[in-house]
């Protein structure tokens, strides 16, 4: 459909009543998790299985001398042991950047490489041989400090050096703006490593076909790029494989990254090589050791404003340790720095944001993508900021947000007032003043417990922008029977974005969402559809699911119309049926109208397809408009703060978002809360340590994340609605952005409770005591 | 030997000393419904209710579970007839990445069979022994809490 069709058709649906867009719509896939159904990858395996694991390297940094593999062949049930001198195509399994071997060659770059693979008949005999593989390492000199690492003398991790790169924004005079400044205050942020950590482990499930093709089902965010990478690794043509996505228990950002190739690669080896069903997933201490991690960053910002709290001036300096490969770093290191200053309109920034590589465990993209760790910098710096000038800090937040009109860092003009409705309603909601107050007074009573509120606020650059071409593809086609069947290797792995697609296709043809049924993402019988990352599968995605309704609509329409004996531009389709607009008594049911297409020979399969505008901006000034629109949101935190232990509770969160338009209200819910909760554990406990590159939190009793009992007592939670340019009937991006304010908000709750910014998270018991005892205010029983 | 009863049918089977209850339902008897996280009993995804109560069946030792009554998510409810708790959870917006539900019902059942529905905190801290990383944990509750409404 050419633009101008598809913009007509959205404006006809949105003139009217929503049919089902908007309302209480369950998950199209709720039942058969709930009924506890077999629809994840190992719940699918055939009898007899082989097992593949990988022989990892515990060194950081080293040669490899030479391997070994004699006694692990000899050993029983072991069937097959794969080097990267088996690998029949091409040893290639970085996601985005060829710099990642699936097998290490002659060199491992961090702990936990994968040198070679174990294939056997059981897991034990898996285990047993890998304990006898012998590889004989020569250390070398490795660097983890991102800072380091960009010194000259520093071991060179890969080829081309250790800065992958500099991205800068320049705008106005930021030497004047400070110079015009009477405040101007310089702080230093930290964030460490953590783990997207999805419940369910990454699996992938491969077999060979009578054919010669490879089928690969796996849990992952992305088929394509899963498919991609294991053809050229097993050197076959595009159709020898084929990928699937099972259900997905768990994406977070590690699932669109490297670790699913290296599963979906292992298995498909296996079982190309052996001719047989191959099975690859890692233990719980294996996936958090490889799955790329969220960033470590450390942020400097000096930020100059006048006594009023007028902001002039900014200035980030943004540090993201990459792991030794790619991977994402090089698009996070982007959107943290496009992002440095918060949602405010500051009239001279600069900004150098540097991604480095460095000897630790792989990181890459996670939930937010840099946002959390931008917003964390910019929005304690803004408390601080509040508290150096006398100002409440949402006052001083209100005089520089973006507004329409308002020019963000990279000069793009915001046209929308979503920000504004959000701090609004964020305020009223929460009872910022009388809370505020309240807790002031609480604290004086100097008892063992302090309590605190604060507030953060976000912008959101939507979807891929400068991170890829954003576009996507959605299948339909309509059985006999009047069933819409939805095909798109765009993929469910959590946020319910596949039910968001079911509600748009329902609603364009006036059908119920439970007669839009959802095939699963098969690169044998869709197109690419570019990934499923960036919260971008309702914007982006609901747009291409629109396209091949109107496309269907297109063969439908002249059917109806004569049948009804109407001009196509009078029909209606709503609640099954098609009707006559303004004479509902002239109708016939939609299922009715698809059976007499069908019988005329009428081909009811289509293929919707959106793609948004390239975004522009120039590399050198970051001047320009990378982003298509913004989502915005803004997020309350009241803690309570342990004066004896430490802990922080968290006793209540009251979150706003301007989603642009709400298409699936109870799965916006569901992910408003969750992100919540997720950016609590980065506020208060997540933090991935490693020892000279060697993880120290591996498994679940190492690394915390949020249980039942810590989760806030309560969410209190709205959307406002500010319609965005691209998006499907205007939303906005949502998927990751509820894990972008929580480090933020809650480390300047506790600020006001204790009457210090602690600048580097996580709020661990240890770290808040130590500003406790510094502040003289622990507790002594 | 082993004879023991999952979702009201009985099954006798040998099983290794050091076999698990969770090794033994899901790929011996086929409820995968039945998850696996840690196999350390940190996840808490391999949770079902035996004789009445929830426990991590990673930690149970399949022998351990002799003459005793397991049920798993499968055997709460059907399609046509959803347990009031599974119910819920679809109308509350429960289910998101849907790896943990399975676990997550049957804790629900159980605390609605224990009566607990009345004290949120107490629904609470029934989930404590669950990871769910989409952070489902109030619309859990808040499913419990419908579901107690319904009953």
């Amino acid at each position: 459909m050419d633009e101008e069709t598809i913009r007509r058709f959205e404006e006809i649906l949105k003139a009217r009543e929503f049919y089902v867009v908007g309302k209480k719509v369950a998950r199209v896939d709720a039942l058969d998790a709930v009924l506890g159904r077999p629809i994840y990858t190992t719940d699918l395996l055939s009898d007899r299985v082989l097992y593949v694991r990988a022989v990892r390297s515990p060194h950081p940094h080293a040669l490899i001398r030479s391997i070994d593999s004699s006694a692990t062949r000899a050993m029983r049930g072991v069937v097959d042991v794969i080097t990267h001198r088996e690998i029949p195509g091409v040893n290639d399994a970085g996601s985005l950047t060829s710099d990642r071997p699936l097998l290490a060659v002659d060199r491992v770059r961090h702990y936990g490489e994968a040198v070679a693979l174990v294939v056997g008949e059981d897991e034990v005999a898996v285990d047993e041989g890998i304990a006898a593989f012998r590889v004989e390492y020569e250390p070398l000199p490795a660097v983890f400090d991102p800072v380091e690492a960009l010194r000259p003398d520093a071991p060179r991790i890969q080829e081309q050096g250790n800065l992958i790169n500099h991205v800068k924004i320049r705008k106005g005079n930021v030497e004047e703006g400070f110079a015009s400044s009477d405040v101007v205050i310089k702080n230093e942020f930290r964030t460490p490593f953590m783990n997207g950590l999805p419940m369910e482990i990454e699996v992938a499930y491969a077999y060979p076909e009578p054919d010669g093709t490879v089928t690969c089902i796996a849990s992952m965010q992305n088929p394509f790029d899963v498919h991609n990478k294991v053809l050229k690794v097993l050197g076959l043509p595009p159709e020898k494989v084929r990928v699937i996505q099972a259900a997905t228990g768990g994406g977070f950002g590690p699932k669109s990254d490297e670790s699913p190739i290296d599963v979906a690669a292992y298995a498909a080896l296996a079982a190309y090589r052996n001719r047989r069903p191959a099975l690859a997933t890692f233990t719980r201490e294996e996936a958090m050791a490889v799955q790329t991690k969220r960033h470590s960053f450390r942020i400097v910002n000096e930020t100059g404003a006048t006594s009023d709290g007028k902001l002039l001036a900014w200035r980030s300096t943004l540090y993201l340790t990459n792991g030794p490969y790619y991977s994402k770093g090089h698009l996070v290191i982007q959107r943290a720095t496009f992002h440095c200053t918060g949602p405010y309109e500051v009239p001279n920034v600069w900004a150098d944001g540097y991604a480095v590589l460095t000897n630790n465990t792989l990181a890459g993209s996670t939930r937010g993508f840099g946002a959390p760790e931008a917003h964390f910098a910019a929005e304690v710096q803004m408390d601080i900021l509040a508290e150096k000038l006398g100002m409440d800090p949402l006052e001083l937040r209100m005089k520089n947000v973006l507004r329409p009109g308002s020019l963000t860092a990279t000069s793009q003009r915001i046209d929308d007032n979503g920000l504004v409705m959000c701090v609004e309603a964020t305020a009223r909601l929460s009872r910022w003043k009388e809370r505020r107050q309240e807790y002031e007074r609480f604290n004086r009573l100097n008892g063992r417990y302090r309590r605190g509120i604060g507030i953060a606020l976000l912008y959101h650059g939507n979807t891929l922008g400068p991170e890829g071409d954003d576009f996507a593809v959605v299948h339909l086609s309509v059985d006999p029977s009047g069933k819409v069947e939805l095909q798109t290797g765009l993929t469910e792995y959590g946020t319910g974005a596949l039910t968001s697609l079911a509600i748009l296709v329902a609603e364009a043809l006036g059908i119920d969402v439970k007669d839009v049924e959802i095939l699963r993402p098969d690169t044998r019988a869709v197109r690419n559809p570019g990934p499923t990352v960036a919260s971008r599968t309702t914007v982006i995605g609901g747009r291409a699911a629109l396209d091949a309704a109107a496309k269907l609509r297109a063969v439908l329409d002249p059917l109806a119309a004569k049948i009804l004996g109407c001009k196509q531009e009078e029909l209606v389709y709503s609640d099954g049926r098609v009707m006559v607009a303004g004479d509902p008594t002239r109708s016939i049911p939609f299922r009715e109208l698809v059976r007499r297409a069908i019988e005329t020979g009428l081909d009811l399969r289509v293929e919707g397809y959106y793609k948004a505008p390239d975004t522009r901006w120039d590399k050198e000034t970051g001047q320009g408009a990378p982003y298509n629109q913004y989502t915005f949101g803004a997020l309350v935190s009241e803690v309570e703060v342990d004066l004896l232990t430490g802990m922080v509770r968290v006793l209540r969160m009251t979150a706003v978002y301007d989603v642009g338009k709400a298409i699936n209200p109870l799965g916006l819910k569901a992910v408003i809360e969750g992100g919540s909760i997720m950016g609590m554990g980065h506020a208060l406990f997540e933090e991935f340590i490693l020892e000279n590159g060697v993880p120290v939190t591996l498994g679940l009793q190492g690394y915390s994340i949020p249980a039942s009992t810590e989760a806030p007592l309560e969410i209190v939670q709205q959307v406002v609605e500010s319609e965005g340019k691209i998006g499907a009937l205007g939303a906005k991006a949502m998927g990751e952005i509820p894990v972008v304010l929580p480090m933020a908000s809650i480390t300047n709750a506790v600020a006001h409770a204790i009457g210090y910014h602690i600048r580097e998270t996580p709020l661990k018991p240890s770290r808040v005591l130590e500003a406790l005892e510094e502040l003289g205010i622990a507790y002594r029983p | 030997m082993v004879s023991l009863k999952v979702n009201g049918k009985p099954y006798t089977l040998e099983v290794a000393e050091n076999e698990t209850l969770v090794e033994v339902l899901r790929y011996r008897l086929g409820f995968m419904g039945v998850k696996e996280g840690c196999g350390e009993g940190d996840c808490g995804l391999c949770i079902v209710l035996m004789n009445g109560r929830p426990v991590h069946s990673c930690l149970v030792l399949a022998w351990r579970a002799d003459g005793a009554e397991i049920v798993t998510a499968e055997g709460i409810g059907t399609e046509s007839s959803l347990h009031p708790v599974q119910r819920a959870f679809i109308d509350e917006g429960a289910v998101q990445c849907g790896f943990c539900i399975p676990a997550a019902v049957l804790i629900g059942k159980w605390a609605l069979d224990k009566g607990l529905a009345k004290d949120r905190e107490k629904i609470r801290w029934a989930y404590r022994g669950l990871l769910c990383r989409c952070g489902s944990y109030i619309r859990f509750e808040e499913s419990v809490v419908r579901a107690a409404e319904g009953e």
